[in-house]
């Protein structure tokens, strides 16, 4: 039910569903070949201006100078058959996978973006129309990590020997290491993402992360559970990927793994603690509520026997 | 200031025909509330200008009560100018809308923060083409005046909105602020902006539109016919000019029909905005 949620909710925030069939070309631009940790499953290398399906692009369109001169402007207009409007969030796609290369080097900016846009071949301006301009890169990565994990997931994960605290522990690293090669850049992107105008958007994203993770993991609870856990969950992820921007520890951030550890025990002896302390709530509440039913029945049996008595 | 998305419904453009014809017929012969002949009317527009070339500034500070400068940086902020662009400016005459490109792009702030490659601020190209020599003239001593005179950023080009001189595909953005509406045929003009822009290239444009909110409508309607060619009288000593200015803004078609005829012309992503309640709107798409 939520994987479904889930990806219905992906489709709708602003990248259509024709994103989810571009796929595996799409997570080769994610991470650089120099990063393959056996995260990712397809092969790396594809260019993004590999023609897919129904490419419409005239390659002698792009070029600055074409020999027409003006007068038969009009008589050149086109009579393709028209371009569904979905196409511009293609290209929006399109242009901000190029740019995820650049980041990097020029951060979660119009300037990585402008570049993406060349490299794709489309003139800079199209950045001029994205909404919120930088925040759309961040939450294109977002999106793209989570699909990923999800597809990872899918794959075939590992995760039935072992126990719900490791599995948790399992999937945050996965994804947390889809962000290594932009460690350099992360804090820009969590300013970018914490903007009060990209909130909605972000908490969003984090809570659809949050909610497949524990999906994954084999979560059964209900009501009030389901908040707490999400929560919880949220909170050691957002604290685990903090610790990393500053962990330059060896072994491919060894120190943030352990910490994630810790924290996930943390909050599984959290939820013990509170489980044990609402048992003991409960029997002190019956001892204390025994004790005075006992009283009361004692006082009203003396009370009855007198009365009783003396009508005799 | 509501944003709106138009989608391109294929069925209900054809039950649109023949009024949407007729209405630009009516817009190619129409001279304000007159009826011109076709030819006639690039004349009558070109005499109207002629005449208002050297007091448009200032009309315009007056008419608007200085807004037009708000909506101006609206348009270029909307634009999102950068190093290296080529854009053009049409029916841009006195220089309002290239001369705030020029300061985006080139301001000491932007490449400051931003990591800018001085080698393509060099490429920056803004164009600026106008149909009246009188208009280009007056921008170009305004471009004197902030000592821009001689710098290869700036061209002025004196050409027609439906005729541009400039290659297919060669421009990273459009604009035409309050001219459309003084273009005989308003399909003609946005075909040729088609053609210029290069793929993913910008199409912008700022222009007086229809109020509906009621009782906004008449007080609008009041101030436009009642004040504005008074003032065009007291102030530039023609208020033939100024009726007809507010006489075409009637004419010109409302903000919807116009997103459809943009993309008619083939564009992606058309959307308005409208500023103080539909007195004007930015219309904006993208060439894919």
């Amino acid at each position: 039910m939520y994987r479904t949620a889930a990806k219905r909710l992906l489709a709708g925030g602003g990248i259509t569903t024709t994103r989810l069939l571009r796929l595996p070309k799409l997570r080769s631009t994610i991470i650089p070949s120099s990063y393959t940790s056996g995260l990712c499953t397809s092969s790396i290398g594809g260019n993004t201006e590999s023609p897919m399906g129904k490419q419409s692009v005239n390659p002698n369109q792009s070029g600055p100078t074409a020999s027409s001169s003006t007068g038969t402007g009009e008589g050149q207009r086109r009579h393709e058959s028209r371009k569904p409007r979905a196409e511009f969030q293609e290209e929006q796609a399109r242009v901000l996978s190029a740019s995820l290369r650049h980041v990097p080097r020029l951060g979660w900016t119009e300037e990585a973006m402008m570049a993406g846009s060349r490299d794709v071949g489309v003139s800079p301006s199209i950045v001029g129309s994205f909404s919120r301009k930088e925040a759309a890169l961040v939450e294109f990565f977002m999106d793209e990590c989570l699909q990923l994990l999800m597809d990872r997931i899918d794959s075939g994960l590992d995760l039935q020997n072992l126990i719900p605290s490791e599995r948790i522990s399992k999937l945050i690293r996965i994804r947390l290491e889809m962000q290594v090669p932009y460690m350099s850049k992360w804090p820009q992107a969590l300013s970018i993402q914490a903007h009060p105008l990209n909130v909605p958007t972000s908490f969003k994203q984090r809570a659809m992360l949050v909610d497949e993770i524990w999906h994954a993991v084999g979560d059964g609870a209900s009501d009030l559970d389901w908040y707490v856990k999400r929560t919880i969950l949220g909170g050691v992820y957002s604290t685990t990927e903090i610790y990393m921007l500053t962990d330059d520890s060896l072994a491919e951030h060894r120190d943030t793994w352990a910490f994630l550890d810790d924290r996930v025990k943390d909050a599984f002896d959290l939820k013990k603690s509170i489980q044990e302390a609402k048992y003991f709530a409960e029997d002190i509440g019956a001892g204390v509520g025994k004790s005075v039913q006992g009283l009361m029945n004692g006082v009203m049996q003396t009370m009855s026997r007198r009365s009783g008595g003396s009508a005799f | 200031m509501a944003l709106r998305s138009v989608s391109r419904r294929l069925g209900s453009r054809i039950l649109n025909q023949r009024s949407f014809v007729a209405s630009l017929h009516s817009h190619a012969t129409s001279f304000g509330f007159q009826e011109v002949k076709e030819e006639e009317k690039s004349k009558l527009v070109g005499n109207v200008f002629t005449n208002v070339a050297s007091s448009y500034d200032i009309m315009n500070d007056v008419m608007s009560g200085g807004l037009h400068r708000l909506w101006k940086e609206r348009l270029v902020g909307k634009l999102s100018p950068f190093a290296g662009m080529k854009h053009l400016d049409v029916a841009g005459g006195t220089g309002d809308v290239a001369f705030r490109i020029y300061d985006a792009v080139y301001s000491v702030k932007r490449r400051a923060l931003q990591k800018v490659d001085e080698a393509s601020l060099e490429e920056t190209q803004i164009y600026v083409c106008d149909i009246n020599p009188n208009m280009l003239n007056v921008g170009k001593q305004r471009a004197a005046e902030r000592g821009l005179r001689d710098n290869k950023s700036l061209v002025w080009v004196e050409g027609d909105a439906e005729a541009l001189s400039f290659d297919d595909n060669s421009m990273d953005g459009y604009t035409i602020a309050f001219g459309i509406r003084n273009v005989t045929h308003i399909e003609k003009a946005l075909a040729e902006a088609y053609r210029v822009l290069k793929r993913g290239g910008r199409f912008l444009c700022l222009e007086l539109s229809h109020v509906e909110i009621p009782v906004f409508k008449n007080l609008y309607d009041l101030y436009s016919f009642q004040v504005i060619p008074n003032l065009g009288e007291l102030i530039a000593g023609d208020r033939e000019s100024y009726q007809y200015l507010v006489e075409s803004v009637r004419r010109f078609p409302p903000q919807e029909r116009f997103a459809s005829m943009i993309a008619d012309a083939g564009f992606e992503k058309v959307e308005y905005e409208n500023l103080v309640g539909g007195v004007v709107a930015i219309h904006s798409a993208i060439k894919l």
